[in-house]
């Protein structure tokens, strides 16, 4: 059975373009200039690149007025670790994205305790026909077919959990609750379809 | 298809991989977490495991709608960054083209990548009729790695390690980067230790530490990837 997540085409409703000018020449410029402690060029990437990692934030973190917090943070971060950016550690809106999605998850899980955020999204986020849709940041993203053809191969609830965890922030306990499953199943889970996809990506590339 | 006996790595603290993966996912509980940032700090395996699973994963982002957040984080956060930039020469940036050099000169090993090294950016002060100094000097985490009290007039230096660890098998070394480049200090140990400063040590000096074969590096330069950074700051 093919789970929910997987099951749709596109969505063009939801689909937004791009981010225009983002290019990765751009960023790459503005990440140097900003290394060299220029406020101006910060100013710019923000100006280029702040959607999306907003978009990215809100997915984990629901609370609006918390979000923007961490956008800020997030940038802060940046303007001091854009120096030390290397072009092989990846394309400057993934690494971007990646500092932006750890400031949210460790917003989450900071406190100690575990807390289940509200009521979970229903099943129409449609994550792996988003990925799949060229017109979104198509071109920030390597690898998207190879992942998504991998992400195709596993069992759907599992290849949901690992979906859900990554675009959502959702921890253990929120999937356990979602589907009924004690938390050790949920690891299971997410470990038997973290190693089958590394195994697939390391086939596929 | 739920998890019966024979399960690949049920317990999650035994596949290192896993764990790597599972803190990208975002899913380790906040103990496991806080485990996992403190080792990204002194762990260059721990590290690269975490940035392949960082690539492997990151095409998803692209399924995010972007959503444009209201204008007052953007002047929030120029307020919060020093404005009239590009004047004075940044110190930062020496010690960042450093360890860009160092880098290149080190295919492979990178901690740096990602927003896993912060700098300490402590203001500069001019020197103080004590010529003392004191340099917290940090990695990822917020937990400082060494502390270092430097008395210029002497030429010393005194090391406490507080939290750093240096990779199985591997030594953590120091070292003074001046203007002439990285002059080493010495090897990093459990307890506290004096070293000396070159000759020409200024207070502007950076201190880095990076991770060498037992014994320190064999070159007299940085061989691997640079841990730790701090700057001195008047005591």
């Amino acid at each position: 059975m093919a789970g929910p997540i997987f099951a749709a085409g596109g969505t063009p409703d939801r689909v937004q373009p791009g981010l225009p000018g983002a290019d990765d020449a751009r960023l790459r410029r503005l990440l140097f200039e900003i290394g060299r402690g220029e406020a101006a060029a910060l100013a710019e990437l923000y100006d280029l690149t702040s959607p999306k990692l907003f978009g990215v934030i809100l997915r984990i973190q629901r609370d609006r007025s918390l979000a923007e917090d961490i956008l800020q943070d997030a940038y802060l971060r940046i303007w001091r670790a854009a120096g030390s950016y290397d072009p092989e550690a990846g394309r400057p809106l993934a690494w971007l994205c990646t500092i932006a999605r750890n400031r949210a998850i460790d917003g989450l899980r900071r406190k100690g305790a575990v807390e289940v955020q509200g009521p979970v999204r229903d099943d129409g986020e449609d994550w792996v026909a988003r990925l799949m849709d060229p017109h979104d940041d198509a071109a920030a993203f390597l690898d998207r077919d190879a992942l998504a053809a991998c992400l195709g191969r596993l069992e759907p609830a599992h290849r949901d959990c690992v979906v859900l965890a990554y675009c959502e922030g959702q921890s253990r306990e929120e999937l356990a609750q979602r589907y009924e499953r004690p938390v050790n199943t949920i690891k299971t889970w997410l470990h038997r379809a973290l190693a089958s996809l590394k195994t697939c990506l390391e086939a596929v590339s | 298809m739920s998890g019966g006996p024979g399960d690949l790595a049920a317990d999650p603290g035994s596949d290192p991989d896993l764990r790597a993966a599972e803190y990208v996912l975002g899913t380790l509980d906040p103990g496991e977490r806080a485990a996992m940032v403190h080792a990204l700090a002194t762990d260059a395996d721990a590290a690269g495991r975490v940035r392949a699973w960082e690539r492997r994963l990151s095409p998803l982002l692209a399924a995010i709608p972007p959503v444009v957040p209201p204008s007052r984080v953007r002047a929030a956060l120029l307020r919060a960054v020093p404005a009239g930039s590009g004047g004075s020469p940044d110190p930062l940036a020496h010690l960042r083209r450093q360890v860009r050099r160092w880098r290149i000169a080190t295919a492979g090993a990178g901690l740096l990548a990602a927003g896993l090294a912060v700098f300490v950016a402590f203001g500069l002060r001019p020197e103080p009729e004590g010529g003392r100094y004191l340099a917290v000097v940090q990695g990822g985490g917020a937990l400082p790695a060494l502390i270092v009290r430097v008395d210029t007039r002497t030429g010393t230096a005194q090391v406490r390690p507080v939290g750093a660890e240096a990779p199985a098998g591997r030594s953590l070394e120091l070292w003074y980067v001046g203007a002439a480049g990285p002059k080493p200090l010495g090897l990093v140990g459990a307890g506290a230790s004096r070293v000396s400063l070159p000759q020409d040590a200024t207070p502007d000096g950076v201190l880095a530490v990076s991770v060498e074969p037992p014994g320190g590096s064999p070159s007299g330069q940085p061989t691997g990837p640079v841990v730790y950074t701090g700057k001195l700051i008047a005591e």
